[in-house]
């Protein structure tokens, strides 16, 4: 198909509406405008008024964005000095819990360790805080583009120039609708991916440039989580639990997650490591489980899910950061993994993450110089930044968990009293390489758990509360590169787990009188990149759907 | 005073809209618990047959209006008419089916007459001296209970399948027919119109079907849906399905019925071989009657279901059309 | 020609819905919106319309709180020229289609238009009155459910859908009122410049006051008293038996009991 692509120059062009890119944009135009009333005071050089473009692949800002979230507000302060004027945030950390749970009891922490400790920290919904952000750059004259997804990289060379985004209108066959319009390509000096975890352009761009050479491979975690509308005021806003321990099994990192919102609201999730063992674990159904547990099914009795979703991160930390920068190319915030795996917070690096990109952004506009040589001082900046300082005390979190919890805990625990020193550096394989051969006749993990539609609700059930929908005449945007593998060789050494790890029951396995095959129900995706992550043969390749599919989070 | 509840017949080339008798049960409802009057109005040009039709309901009346100008339908002709006819008998009450034609003029007769206009309830219930419509909003998700603040006439419509015709009470002696004579000579009548046509080839429309066949994932295999079609015929039922079956093209997506397809709320939904999940059953879960077959006894199909069969279709469904051919006696 | 396109904005398809605390509306915090599908389907036969005719204007006539604009820009980004927005606290009285209908009128009436566009109905409230009232008060002619517009010379010529499969063409004066049914064309993609384009657009705020309307000349006559989940009392009648006798007993209580066959 031979296409006329239209050509769009900007000056910044950022990939992903999320903390990171907002915040890199936001901060762009004050500096930028610092800069002209400076330049005009002392009679130098003025910068003229730049374009700056943000393109999203949601319907619209927060769309698909989903997080805990306990925000810690220090990057957002030097942001925003004045945010607590009118950010759109649910309270105050106030009481905090932390258990570490068995099959029907819970042994509280004595103490509350330093990394779970939010006093000063602020409840959140991140859909939400990007949607007021998202306000404050467009006020500052940033172009938002929602439903623009960005779907190749454009090159001169190897130095990056831009973005195509995707098209649309093409049907399930690929041909090309009435109203197809094709994608347009984005020209721009600096190209900014803020894609957060498991960019599909990053994970292109890593492979183009090879950046993540020489780096420990990225590991992530998927969060999967509810919201309940409560009778009452039994959980203030504000009032945090964390769990460790069940249901989880000893091979499996994670934690869960309980926090107060406005209105009596409860978000509740659970955290499950993408490098477990067994290939039968469903972070859906370990999530229905957890919730029966004699503290939460109580907490949550005569409430009401409203809300469903779930999303990866990327816990690797330090010793995983690919080299961000490139010519003409930034990677920043989940992207080029500066959340902070031990505290699980990444939004307030993200948010600083993008501001020293910004400043690196202005430095180049001066020099007219978007070159490696003046974009590579942004990992400089940020190594030498706050956001670099926790990153590299806690280098070796997660790393530790390798090896399971318990041995995992206590590495974790030196570690933290040692300020992230430990004797060696730990040695670190990808997460599916974890997950192992399944046993012929092993047990059913979930033989026990119901969905009675109070408590627990069947995967179907929940997906419909994430409000997530497709045009379903497109071409399916999760490329499978070989199915032979899934109808063979999966299928007798894994079980096909993809089954098991999404959790909005896009993968199936139907079998007729003569074959088995793989089914895909794309439009159930909920964009979490599971599986783009977790597949033990990485022949999942997640690419964006036509712009403002997907769900539609809210409050999440 | 204005008094009584006047019923908006419907025809169409001397043939009676089965919906009017549906509305006439609701109107018949309302007054036996008020005490009204109640009277018919039908428009149109050689209307006898029906006018006699509805008279042996039971009703205190029967109006017909005939006039040149109303002998294809038209807005301007119908306003201007029942503008006339209204101011004359005063009711208190105006009642309408919530066909496509009221939908069409019903709304500026009510503005001209500076009125508000109830559209497509689904019931009623008294209160008092007031009557309280439900309607629903959101494309059938939600229900209201709307009560009119505004002087007399109430204009209300109801959908259709709100109420069944077969249930209205038929008078002790047919009603009085009286023509009632309108004055549209200073009508403009603007629309010119076209005789009504069908189209060759067209989509079909699940919406419409007031009996629907639906089948899932149970029926196994695309040469299965015979036996499916065979039911269907007999019963002259449409059919449609979950989503999988669209998805593997067994049938044109138009079929679908759920969340991403069809919402629909036919007379019967006959489900076989379909869980019953979430979206699926968001697609019908207002049909009247709903009868689920599934080989499953915990699936929540049954939740929702009128009447269940636990079984296997591929026994139950060829049983089951011997059974409605038996019964419609072929 | 110029066509003046009524768009409102309703609650996305997809939204889970919950009944506010005072039980009168959904609770609307946390839910996203779009514009009413009909209208979308309304702005695109207008836009479609005007570059058939290669000249003219498509206005965008909208009324609502705030967050409407998202859906007035999107018109605008799709290609209509300009845009009227009727917007402040006295708009939020009218909830019933006459009291938007006749705030809508008041907008329109120095405007200078051939074809008036709306929805069949919107996709919450479902009144299906709103154009017809606007008709009706700006004396217009009217035609609705249109399925085709093919406009000739001062008339426009219209497909009516009926029901139950059957169309109907109909010929009306011009200024005329059209309500737009959903499906009648396909829908066009906004593209970033015409997004980038859309910035430079008129979009005219306009008050209530500005169109000499109270609060109280905007009174709804009717209004919802109660909003809840439809009730579904179901008892499941489970029949049992072989299938032959199962089948016959079922048919049996669909003839007789739930009268549908
Ligand atoms: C379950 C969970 C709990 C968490 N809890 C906390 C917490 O309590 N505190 C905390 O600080 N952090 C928490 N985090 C981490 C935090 O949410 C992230 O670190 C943060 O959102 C990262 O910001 P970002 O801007 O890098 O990416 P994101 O917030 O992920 O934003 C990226 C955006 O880019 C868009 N996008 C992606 N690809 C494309 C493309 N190709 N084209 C166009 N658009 C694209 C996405 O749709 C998305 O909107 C949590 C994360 C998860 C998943
Ligand atoms: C965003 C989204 C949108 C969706 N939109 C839709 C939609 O619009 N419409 C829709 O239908 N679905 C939709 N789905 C899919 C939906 O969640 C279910 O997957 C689907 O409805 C299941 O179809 P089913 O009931 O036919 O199949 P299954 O769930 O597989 O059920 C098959 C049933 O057949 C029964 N059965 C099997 N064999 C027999 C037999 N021999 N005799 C009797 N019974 C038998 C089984 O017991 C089972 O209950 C959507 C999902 C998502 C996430």
């Amino acid at each position: 198909m031979n296409i006329e692509r239209e050509t769009l120059e900007m000056d910044v062009l950022l990939v992903g509406a999320g903390p990171a890119n907002l915040s890199c944009a936001l901060h762009l135009t004050n500096l930028v405008a610092q800069h002209n009333e400076k330049a005009k005071a002392d009679g130098g050089r003025q910068l003229h008024e730049l374009n700056i473009a943000v393109i999203e692949k949601a319907a619209e800002i927060g769309a698909h964005q989903l997080s805990g979230a306990v925000l810690d507000p220090i990057s957002l302060r030097e942001l925003l000095p004045d945010f607590e004027k009118d950010a759109p945030f649910e309270a105050p950390v106030g009481d905090e819990k932390v258990y570490f749970l068995t099959a029907s009891g819970k042994i509280p922490a004595p103490i509350l360790p330093p990394p779970l400790r939010n006093h000063g920290n602020y409840v959140i919904s991140l859909n939400k805080f990007v949607r007021w952000l998202g306000d404050k750059c467009e006020a500052a004259g940033v172009n938002i583009f929602p439903e623009f997804p960005g779907w190749e990289m454009l090159y001169d060379n190897n130095a990056v120039i831009g973005v195509r985004t995707g098209d649309k209108g093409i049907d399930k066959n690929g041909k090309p609708k009435a109203v197809f319009e094709p994608g347009v390509d984005i020209v721009a000096k600096v190209t900014v991916l803020g894609e957060g975890v498991r960019g599909s352009l990053t994970k292109q761009l890593l492979k183009q440039l090879k950046l993540d050479a020489g780096k420990d491979p990225q590991v992530y975690s998927v969060g999967v989580k509810e919201l309940w509308e409560m009778p009452d005021d039994r959980f203030p806003a504000g009032s945090i639990i964390h769990t460790m321990g069940w249901p989880l099994d000893s091979h499996t990192f994670g934690g869960s997650w309980v926090y107060g919102m406005k209105d009596r609201i409860i978000n509740i999730g659970l955290a499950v490591g993408l490098d477990y063992r067994d290939p039968k674990i469903d972070p859906h159904h370990e999530f229905q489980k957890f919730k029966t547990h004699p503290l939460f099914a109580e907490l949550l009795q005569g409430g009401k899910m409203i809300r469903y979703g779930a999303k990866a991160m990327p816990v690797g930390g330090w010793y995983t950061m690919p080299k961000p920068t490139h010519d003409g190319v930034m990677i920043i915030g989940d992207s080029a993994a500066t959340l902070n795996g031990e505290r699980l917070k990444g939004i307030h690096t993200a948010i600083k993450a993008g501001m020293l990109a910004a400043e690196t952004i202005l430095e180049a506009l001066l020099a007219d110089d978007y070159s490696d040589k003046i974009l590579s001082r942004y990992e400089t900046r940020l190594k030498e930044s706050y956001v670099g300082k926790e990153l590299y005390q806690t280098r070796n979190f997660h790393q530790a968990f390798d090896k399971g919890r318990n041995m995992g805990l206590m590495i974790a625990g030196i570690s933290t009293l040692t300020g992230g020193r430990l004797p060696t550096r730990l040695p670190i394989k990808a997460g599916h390489e974890h997950m192992q051969h399944q046993q012929a006749n092993g047990a059913d993990r979930y033989a026990d758990l119901k969905y009675d539609d109070k408590l627990t609700f069947a995967k179907l059930t929940d997906v419909y509360y994430s409000s997530t929908a497709h045009d379903e005449d497109q071409p399916c945007h999760l490329h499978v590169l070989d199915t032979n593998i899934c109808i063979d060789r999966c299928t007798k050494e894994f079980g096909n787990p993809c089954q098991h790890f999404c959790p909005a029951s896009v993968y199936e396995m139907v079998e007729d009188k003569e074959s088995r095959k793989l089914h895909i129900n794309f439009s159930n995706c909920v964009h979490c990149k599971t599986c783009d992550i977790m597949d033990p043969y990485q022949i999942i390749n997640w690419v964006p759907p036509e712009g403002g599919g997907g769900p539609n989070y809210r409050n999440m | 005073m204005s008094e009584g509840i006047l019923l908006f017949i419907e025809q169409r080339d001397g043939k009676l809209n089965r919906t009017s008798l549906e509305t006439l049960v609701a109107v018949q409802k309302i007054a036996a618990t008020t005490g009204d009057t109640t009277s018919a109005v039908v428009l149109g040009q050689g209307i006898n047959e029906v006018a006699t039709e509805i008279a042996a309901k039971k009703l205190a009346k029967v109006y017909t209006v005939e006039d040149d100008k109303l002998a294809t339908y038209t807005p301007d002709a119908y306003v201007g008419a029942l503008k006339q006819v209204i101011e004359k008998l005063n009711p208190r009450m105006v009642a309408f089916s919530h066909t496509y034609r009221v939908r069409d003029f019903a709304p500026r007769l009510t503005a001209a007459l500076g009125k508000t206009f109830v559209t497509d309830c689904i019931s009623f219930r008294q209160d008092g001296n007031d009557t309280v419509f439900t309607r629903q909003i959101f494309q059938g998700k939600i229900n209201t209970d709307v009560r009119v603040q505004s002087a007399p006439p109430i204009f209300v419509s109801f959908q259709a399948g709100s109420y069944r015709a077969d249930l209205a009470e038929v008078g002790d002696a047919p009603a009085a027919v009286e023509a009632l004579a309108v004055d549209l000579s200073s009508v403009d009548v603007r629309t010119q119109t076209e005789a009504p046509f069908q189209e060759a080839k067209q989509a079909v429309d699940l919406t419409q079907a007031p009996l629907i066949v639906a089948i899932g994932r149970g029926i196994k295999e695309k040469d299965n849906i015979k036996i499916i079609e065979d039911l269907a015929a007999a019963m002259g039922a449409e059919i449609a399905a979950s989503r999988p079956i669209c998805d593997n093209e067994w049938l044109p997506m138009d079929r679908q019925i759920g969340s991403s397809g069809q919402t629909v709320a036919p007379k019967l939904y006959l489900a076989i071989g379909i869980s019953g999940a979430i979206q699926h059953v968001v697609g019908m879960k207002n049909s009247q009657t709903i009868v689920a077959i599934n080989k499953d006894p915990e699936a929540p199909i049954f939740d929702i279901a009128d009447y269940g069969i636990v079984g296997d279709l591929f026994d139950i469904i060829p049983a089951l059309t011997a059974e409605v051919k038996k019964a419609k006696g072929e | 020609m110029n066509i003046v396109v009524c768009l409102k904005q309703v609650p996305k398809k997809d939204s889970i819905l919950r009944i506010a605390a005072d039980q009168k509306w959904i609770d609307d915090r946390d839910i996203s919106y779009e514009m009413s599908e009909a209208d979308a389907y309304a702005l695109e036969e207008a836009l479609r319309q005007r570059e058939k005719h290669g000249s003219g204007e498509v206005i965008v006539l909208a009324l609502g709180p705030e967050r409407v604009r998202q859906s007035i820009k999107e018109a605008l980004a799709k290609g209509a020229d300009r845009a009227i927005h009727l917007h402040d606290d006295i708009f939020n009285s009218a909830t019933d289609a006459a009291g938007v209908a006749r705030a809508l009128a008041a907008a329109l009436k120095d405007e200078k238009f051939d074809l008036v566009f709306t929805g069949l109905q919107s996709d919450d409230y479902g009144f299906a009155q709103v154009g017809l009232i606007l008709a009706e008060t700006l004396g217009l002619s009217s035609a609705t459910i249109v399925m085709e517009v093919q406009p000739e010379g001062d008339s426009v010529r219209v497909k009516r859908e009926l029901e139950s499969g059957w169309f109907q063409w109909v010929k009306i004066p011009m200024p005329a009122l059209l309500t737009i049914q959903s499906g009648i064309n396909q829908l066009r993609y906004a593209t970033l410049k015409g997004i980038m384009a859309a910035k430079k657009k008129e979009l005219k705020e306009v008050k209530a006051a500005d169109l000499g309307l109270t609060a109280q000349a905007l009174q709804p006559a009717q209004v919802i008293e109660k909003a809840y989940l439809p009730i579904k009392s179901k008892q499941t009648e489970i029949i049992a038996g072989k299938p032959a006798e199962a089948a016959a007993k079922l048919v049996e209580k669909l003839k007789f009991d739930a009268r549908v066959l």
